[in-house]
C-alpha cells in the first residue's frame, strides 16, 4: 500500500477510499478504506485540501446509516476515531459545527453531537490553540479560514444551541464551555512557556485573538473565573509568566481589547496582580489606556469600590504609569466640580467619582500633590459649593465629607475645611478611602504586605486591649470590697431638673409667655404646654389662632431649647385643626408675602401639609373627645340618624330575600374634617408662585422652597381624595405643574412627579381623561422620557408610577362603556 | 423595673416654722425621741412611739436655732441659735430648764460640733465672731482650750465636725471658698488642705471608722475624700446632682449609706462606698434643710429624719432590713 501511496496521487487515492466508504456496504471494504485515509493523515497535501472533505463525508448521514449497522465492529470504530481525533483539529471542529447547523434532526445529528462532545472532552481544543502557537505551524492558513476558526470556537455554545435548543448536552452551555475553553487557553500559555524555555518561538495572536472574540460576546466573567485565580498565582512565582500574559494583552486585536480588558480588571483582586499581568500595557496601547483611565472611571459607574482600588493602585505602582494618575486625578477633578455635571448625572455615578478622586488623592505623593495644587483647590472649592447648593442631602453630605478630605491632604495651614454632619455607612466607605492608603506608601502597595502588616498590628492591638482591660480589673478588684452593689437602688426617674416656673394654664398665658417672656425656663414650659393647651381649649383657641399663629411663625429659638422645632411645629398644627380656615388662610397669605426666611416658608409648607394630614382622618369618637360639650351636642343628631337608619335597614332587610348570604361588608365611608376645607389649603398657594420679590424667587434661586411646595401641594391633593373639589384642584394643581417640568433641580422634578402621581390617583378619572383632552398623548411622551431619561432614579422610579397611574385610569374609562354595552 | 421609692414611715407636722435642725435620741433609757429646732426659736422633743412633742422649749429669745444635739450622759441638750448664743438644757424628768448659754459672738450659719473625749469632759467647737475662726472650749467651764485661725485666705467657716483621734481631737472645717481643712486641734495647725468645691462648702460628715468624710457645696456635685495615715485629705469619689445646693449631708453609723438635703426639695440616698445613687425620696414641697440619722442600738429602728422649709418633719426609714 505504501509503494501505492507514494505513486498514486493522494486526490485519487482520497476519492476513491471515500466512494467506498459511502457506497460499500461491507465491513471489510470499509476497513480497509478508513485504514488507507487514516495513513494519508501523515501526508502534508491530503490534511490540508482532502481531509475536510473526508471528514465531511464520514459524519453524513448516508455513512452514519452504515455506521450503525456496523457499529458492533470494534476495527472500524478504532480507525473512525482515530481519524476524527488525530486530524487537523481546525478543520474537525468546523466540519463537526457546520454539519451540526445544516443537518435535519435525526440519528446523524445526534452521532455528530456525540462525536463533538468527545472532541472537547479529549483535548482537542488545546491542539488546536497549539497548532496555532507554534511560529510555523499551521498558521500560514488564509487570514479567512482563522477568523473562521475563531468565531466558531468562541461562538461554539450559540451554534450549537441554535440547532439543538433545548436538546444541547450540558458540555456546549456556556457555563461549561468557557471554562473548559479557559482551562484549555492555560494548557496552552503553559507550553508557550515550555517552548520559550527551549528556545522556540511563539506566537500568541490567535489565543489573544480567540480571547477577544469570547470577551466581547460578553462571555469574559466566565473565562475570567476559571482564568484568574491560576495566572495571578503563576505570575507571582514566574516572571517569564508575567511576559507571556503582558504579550497575550498586547496582542489582544483593537476591538476587543474594551471588554477583555475591563473583565480582567473586574475580576482581579488587588493592585499587584494588575500589574503583574498587564505591565505597562496602559503605557504602550492607546485603546487600554482610554478605557482605564476614562471609561471605568468617569464613564462608568456601576463597578464595586475594589475595582477602583485595583485600577488606580495599578497606575500608581510604576513610575511610568503614575502621570497617567495624574491625569485620572485632572480629569476626576474636572468632572467633580462641574456644576452640571452634579446637575446632570446620578448619584451613584458622583459617589463613585468621588471614591475615585479620594482615592487618587490618597495614592498621590507630597510632590505631586504640590504639583496638582492649583488643579485640586480649584476642584475643591468649586465642587464644594455646588454640592452645598444642592437640595439632595446625600450630594451635599459627599461635597463636605470630599472637600474635608482634600482640604487635609492639601493641607493648607488654618484653612482646612471643617463641616458638621451625621456620618453614615457611605460617608464612612468614602473617609475609609482615604485613610487605608494614605497610611501606607503606595508605592510598596502589594496585598500579601498588607496582610502581612495588619497580622503584625492584630496582635499589638489585642495586647494593649488586655492590658487596659487587666488595669481596669486591678483597680476594679482593689475597690470591690468598696461597692455598693449589695445595695440596689429605688427607681429614680423621677429625680428631674427642677422648674423655677409652673407651665402655663391659659392659651393666653402661653401666648403672653410666647410673645413678652425673657425668661428662658418660661418660654420652654410654654412651649411645651402649647399643643395640649390649643387643643383642649378650642374656643379660647379661635380668638387668639391668627395672632398665635404669627407668634409662633416669628418665634426664634433664643434659648436653645430642646425639641424647639418639633415643638413650635405642633402648636402650629393644633392651631391649624383647631381653627382651620383662618389659620390656613393667613398661613397661605404668608407663604407668598415678603419678609420671611425660607426656613419659615418651608415650616409653613410642613405645617400645612401635617395638618391636612390630620384633618384627613376619619371623623371618629376619640377626636370628638377632646371636646366634651361638642360631642355631646353632636350625640343626640347622631342618635337621630342612627335610629333612623336603623329602621329603614329593618325595612330593607325584611322585604329583600337573599339567596346567598356571603360575607357583603361595605366599607363604610366616614366623612372627615379635610374634604371640606381642602381647597382653602390649596389654591391660595397655587396663586402667586410666579410673582418674584426681592426676598423671594420661587422660580429661580429658591428651588428649595419650589421643591418642598410641589410635595406639600401633592400631599394636599392626595389627601383630597375623593372630595368633591377635587377635580378642580387636580385641574389646577396639573396647569402649575406644566411649568415647571423642565426643572434642572432634581428636588424640583422629584416634586413635580410626586404631584402628578398625587393627581392621577386622587382625581376622578373621568375627569381626569377629559381635563388632559389634547394633552394627554404629551404627557405620556413626557413621563415616558422622563422614566428613561432622567438622571434621578426617584424621579425615573416616579414617573413609572405616574405612567402606570395613568394607563389605569385610561383603561377603566375606556373600558366602563364596553360593560354597559 | 426598679422598685419604686419608698413613702414617709410617718410626718410630723406642728413644729410651727421653718426646721432648721433635727437631732435623734435613742439612747434606750425611755422613749427615743426626736429633737426639732425650728426658725422661730422653738426645740420640740417629739417622742418616736407616739409621734407627738412630749415638749416644746421656746428658746433663743425667738431666733432661729441652728443647731441641736443631746449629751449622751444626763438628759443635756445644746442648742445654738441665731442670737450668737449656746444654750444648755436640762431636760430630765420632764424639766426643760435653761441652765447655762454662752455668748460666741458668731452671726453666721455655721453649726457648732461636740465631741465627748471621756464621761465629764465634753469638748465644744463653736464659730466666732472672727469669721474664719473656730474656737474650742471646754463644756463644763466654758475655758477656751484654743482658737484655730487659717493662714490662707478661705473665706468664712462654713460647717465642722470634731472627734477623737488617737493623736489628740482632730477638727475638719469647710470653709467659703471651698476648701476642706483638716485641724489638729492639740497642736493648733492644719495637717492638710483641699479645695473640694468652687462653691462654698455648705456641710460635710465623716464617718471616723473608715477615716472618710463627705461634702456638699451650692453647685452639684458631692465630693467624698479619705484622710491617710499622714493625715492628708484625698479626693475619693463625687457624684453629679440632678439639683444644685446640699443642705446637709449625714453617713449612717453603719457606714452603708449618706443622706442628703437637696434645695431641690428632695432627700437622695447614695451607698457611701463608691456613692452609689441609690434612691430619690421626693415628698417635701420646699427646701429639705437638715437630714438625720437616729443612732438605735437595733438596726432595724435606725431611722432617716429630715427637717424642711415647709415646716414638716418626715421620717423614713430606708434600707434597714440588713
Amino acid at each position: 500500500m505504501e509503494s501505492v501511496g507514494s505513486k498514486v496521487p493522494v486526490r485519487l487515492q482520497a476519492g476513491s477510499s471515500l466512494r467506498t466508504l459511502s457506497t460499500s456496504r461491507d465491513p471489510r471494504e470499509i476497513a480497509k478504506s478508513l485504514s488507507t485515509l487514516t495513513r494519508l493523515l501523515e501526508n502534508a497535501e491530503f490534511t490540508r485540501l482532502h481531509y475536510t472533505h473526508a471528514l465531511q463525508v464520514l459524519v453524513s448521514a448516508r455513512t452514519c446509516q452504515w455506521f450503525s449497522s456496523s457499529s458492533d465492529d470494534d476495527e472500524v470504530r478504532r480507525l473512525w476515531q482515530e481519524f476524527v481525533f488525530t486530524g487537523p483539529p481546525d478543520q474537525t471542529l468546523l466540519v463537526l459545527l457546520d454539519t451540526i447547523s445544516s443537518t435535519e434532526e435525526c440519528a446523524g445529528l445526534d452521532r455528530c453531537v456525540s462525536v463533538l462532545e468527545k472532541f472537547l472532552s479529549v483535548g482537542r481544543l488545546e491542539a488546536l490553540l497549539w497548532s496555532r502557537c507554534v511560529v510555523g505551524g499551521a498558521c500560514s492558513d488564509s487570514s479567512q479560514l482563522t477568523e473562521t476558526v475563531i468565531g466558531h470556537l468562541a461562538a461554539l455554545p450559540s451554534i450549537t444551541s441554535n440547532r439543538l435548543h433545548t436538546k444541547t448536552p450540558d458540555a456546549f452551555l456556556p457555563q461549561q464551555y468557557y471554562p473548559l475553553l479557559a482551562t484549555n487557553i492555560l494548557c496552552t500559555l503553559e507550553k508557550t512557556c515550555q517552548a520559550l524555555r527551549g528556545g522556540q518561538d511563539c506566537s500568541l495572536g490567535f489565543v489573544a485573538q480567540v480571547l477577544g472574540k469570547v470577551c466581547i460576546q460578553g462571555y469574559s466573567s466566565f473565562i475570567y473565573e476559571a482564568l484568574v485565580p491560576r495566572l495571578s498565582s503563576l505570575t507571582h512565582t514566574d516572571p517569564l509568566w508575567q511576559r507571556v500574559m503582558q504579550k497575550l494583552l498586547e496582542k489582544i486585536p483593537e476591538r476587543c481589547m474594551e471588554s477583555v480588558i475591563t473583565g480582567l480588571i473586574l475580576n482581579l483582586r488587588g493592585a499587584a496582580v494588575v500589574s503583574r499581568l498587564m505591565g505597562n500595557l496602559v503605557v504602550t496601547n492607546k485603546k487600554a489606556q482610554f478605557v482605564l483611565t476614562h471609561k471605568l472611571v468617569l464613564q462608568q459607574y456601576q463597578h464595586p469600590t475594589q475595582v477602583l482600588k485595583s485600577l488606580l493602585g495599578y497606575l500608581a505602582l510604576n513610575a511610568e504609569r503614575r502621570p497617567l494618575l495624574k491625569q485620572v486625578l485632572r480629569s476626576a477633578c474636572q468632572v467633580w466640580c462641574n456644576s452640571s455635571a452634579i446637575k446632570h448625572t446620578c448619584v451613584e455615578q458622583q459617589l463613585y467619582i468621588s471614591k475615585a478622586l479620594m482615592l487618587c488623592v490618597a495614592l498621590l505623593n507630597h510632590s505631586e500633590i504640590e504639583e496638582l495644587r492649583e488643579e485640586m483647590l480649584q476642584c475643591m472649592l468649586g465642587g464644594v459649593q455646588c454640592r452645598l447648593d444642592s437640595n439632595i442631602e446625600r450630594i451635599r453630605r459627599m461635597g463636605m465629607v470630599v472637600g474635608e478630605c482634600l482640604s487635609q491632604r492639601l493641607d493648607v495651614p488654618g484653612s482646612q475645611l471643617k463641616f458638621k454632619y451625621e456620618p453614615d455607612e457611605e460617608i464612612k466607605e468614602l473617609k475609609s478611602l482615604m485613610e487605608s492608603l494614605s497610611t501606607k506608601d503606595s508605592e510598596e502597595f502589594e496585598p500579601e504586605h498588607q496582610s502581612d502588616e495588619s497580622r503584625r498590628l492584630q496582635p499589638e492591638f489585642e495586647t494593649s486591649l488586655t492590658q487596659s482591660v487587666t488595669s481596669q480589673s486591678g483597680t476594679d478588684s482593689d475597690s470591690e470590697l468598696d461597692s455598693d452593689d449589695d445595695l440596689t437602688p429605688y427607681d429614680m426617674s423621677a429625680d428631674q431638673e427642677k422648674k423655677k416656673s409652673a407651665p402655663p394654664r391659659y392659651v393666653r398665658d402661653c401666648l403672653e409667655a410666647l410673645i413678652s417672656s425673657n425668661d428662658a425656663e418660661r418660654v420652654e414650659l410654654s412651649l411645651h404646654a402649647a399643643e395640649s393647651l390649643l387643643r383642649k381649649n378650642g374656643k379660647a383657641t379661635q380668638e387668639v389662632s391668627v395672632q398665635f399663629s404669627k407668634v409662633l411663625l416669628h418665634l426664634d429659638d433664643r434659648y436653645n431649647t430642646e425639641d424647639f422645632q418639633v415643638l413650635r411645629q405642633n402648636a402650629m398644627v393644633a392651631l391649624t385643626v383647631t381653627d382651620t380656615k383662618l389659620v390656613v388662610e393667613y398661613l397661605t397669605t404668608e407663604f407668598y408675602s415678603l419678609n420671611y426666611s425660607l426656613r419659615q416658608r418651608l415650616d409653613i409648607l410642613e405645617v400645612l401639609a401635617l395638618s391636612a394630614q390630620e384633618l384627613s382622618e376619619p371623623i371618629t369618637n376619640k377626636h370628638t373627645g377632646a371636646q366634651p360639650i361638642a360631642a355631646v351636642a353632636a350625640r343626640d343628631q347622631t342618635d337621630d340618624i342612627t335610629h333612623w337608619r336603623q329602621i329603614v335597614e329593618k325595612r330593607i332587610q325584611s322585604k329583600t330575600r337573599r339567596i346567598t348570604k356571603g360575607a357583603t361588608q361595605m366599607v363604610k365611608a366616614v366623612p372627615n374634617r379635610y374634604a371640606p376645607v381642602a381647597g382653602s389649603f390649596i389654591f391660595p398657594l397655587l396663586r402667586n408662585y410666579d410673582r418674584s420679590q426681592v426676598t423671594f424667587d420661587l422660580l429661580g434661586t429658591d428651588h428649595l422652597v419650589l421643591g418642598r411646595l410641589l410635595h406639600t401641594l401633592g400631599l394636599l391633593m392626595h389627601l383630597a381624595i375623593n372630595a368633591p373639589v377635587a377635580s378642580q384642584m387636580g385641574r389646577a394643581l396639573l396647569d402649575f405643574v406644566w411649568s415647571v417640568r423642565f426643572h434642572t433641580d432634581q428636588m424640583v422634578r422629584r416634586g413635580v412627579m410626586f404631584a402628578v402621581c398625587a393627581v392621577f390617583l386622587s382625581m376622578p378619572s373621568d375627569t381626569l381623561l377629559t381635563d388632559l383632552g389634547d394633552d394627554l398623548m404629551e404627557t405620556r411622551n413626557w413621563l415616558a422620557d422622563v422614566a428613561e431619561n432622567d438622571c434621578d432614579t426617584d424621579c425615573r422610579s416616579l414617573a413609572v408610577q405616574g405612567l402606570i397611574l395613568l394607563d389605569k385610569n385610561l383603561k377603566t374609562q375606556l373600558q366602563l362603556p364596553d360593560v354597559e354595552s | 423595673m426598679a422598685r419604686p421609692p419608698p413613702n414617709p414611715l410617718y410626718i410630723l407636722r406642728g413644729s410651727g416654722d421653718v426646721v432648721n435642725t433635727l437631732h435623734f435620741c435613742c439612747d434606750g433609757q425611755g422613749p427615743s425621741l426626736l429633737y426639732s429646732g425650728s426658725g422661730k426659736g422653738a426645740i420640740h422633743v417629739w417622742n418616736l412611739t407616739t409621734r407627738r412633742p412630749e415638749c416644746v422649749l421656746e428658746s433663743h429669745s425667738g431666733n432661729s436655732v441652728i443647731w441641736l444635739q443631746a449629751l449622751k450622759e444626763s438628759s443635756t441638750l445644746i442648742s445654738q441659735g441665731r442670737d450668737m448664743r449656746m444654750c444648755v438644757w436640762d431636760l430630765s424628768e420632764g424639766r426643760g430648764a435653761l441652765t447655762d448659754s454662752l455668748l460666741t459672738g458668731s452671726v453666721g450659719f455655721c453649726q457648732c460640733s461636740l465631741l465627748e473625749t471621756r464621761p465629764g469632759s465634753t469638748l465644744l467647737a463653736h464659730p466666732t465672731e472672727h469669721m474664719e475662726e473656730v474656737s474650742v472650749v471646754e463644756m463644763k467651764s466654758w475655758t477656751q482650750v484654743c482658737t484655730l485661725k487659717p493662714d490662707l485666705k478661705v473665706g468664712m467657716l462654713m460647717c465642722m465636725k470634731m472627734w477623737q483621734a488617737q493623736s489628740g481631737p482632730v477638727l475638719c472645717a469647710g470653709y467659703e471658698d471651698g476648701s476642706v481643712i483638716l485641724w489638729d486641734v492639740s497642736h493648733r495647725r492644719p495637717f492638710s488642705c483641699l479645695k473640694a468645691h468652687t462653691e462654698p462648702v455648705m456641710c460635710l460628715d465623716v464617718d471616723v471608722c473608715r477615716q472618710k468624710g463627705v461634702s456638699g457645696s451650692s453647685d452639684n456635685i458631692l465630693h467624698s475624700w479619705t484622710i491617710d495615715d499622714q493625715r492628708n485629705l484625698q479626693m475619693h469619689s463625687s457624684v453629679q446632682l440632678t439639683n444644685p445646693g446640699v443642705s446637709s449631708a449625714r453617713v449612717r453609723t453603719d457606714g452603708k449609706i449618706l443622706a442628703t438635703a437637696g434645695w431641690d426639695n428632695n432627700i437622695r440616698v447614695f451607698g457611701w462606698k463608691k456613692l452609689k445613687p441609690l434612691a430619690v425620696l421626693q415628698h417635701h414641697t420646699d427646701m429639705v434643710n437638715t437630714v438625720a440619722f437616729s443612732d438605735h442600738q437595733d438596726p432595724p429602728q435606725r431611722l432617716l429624719a429630715a427637717g424642711s422649709k415647709d415646716q414638716r418633719i418626715t421620717v423614713w426609714s430606708i434600707y434597714s432590713e440588713s
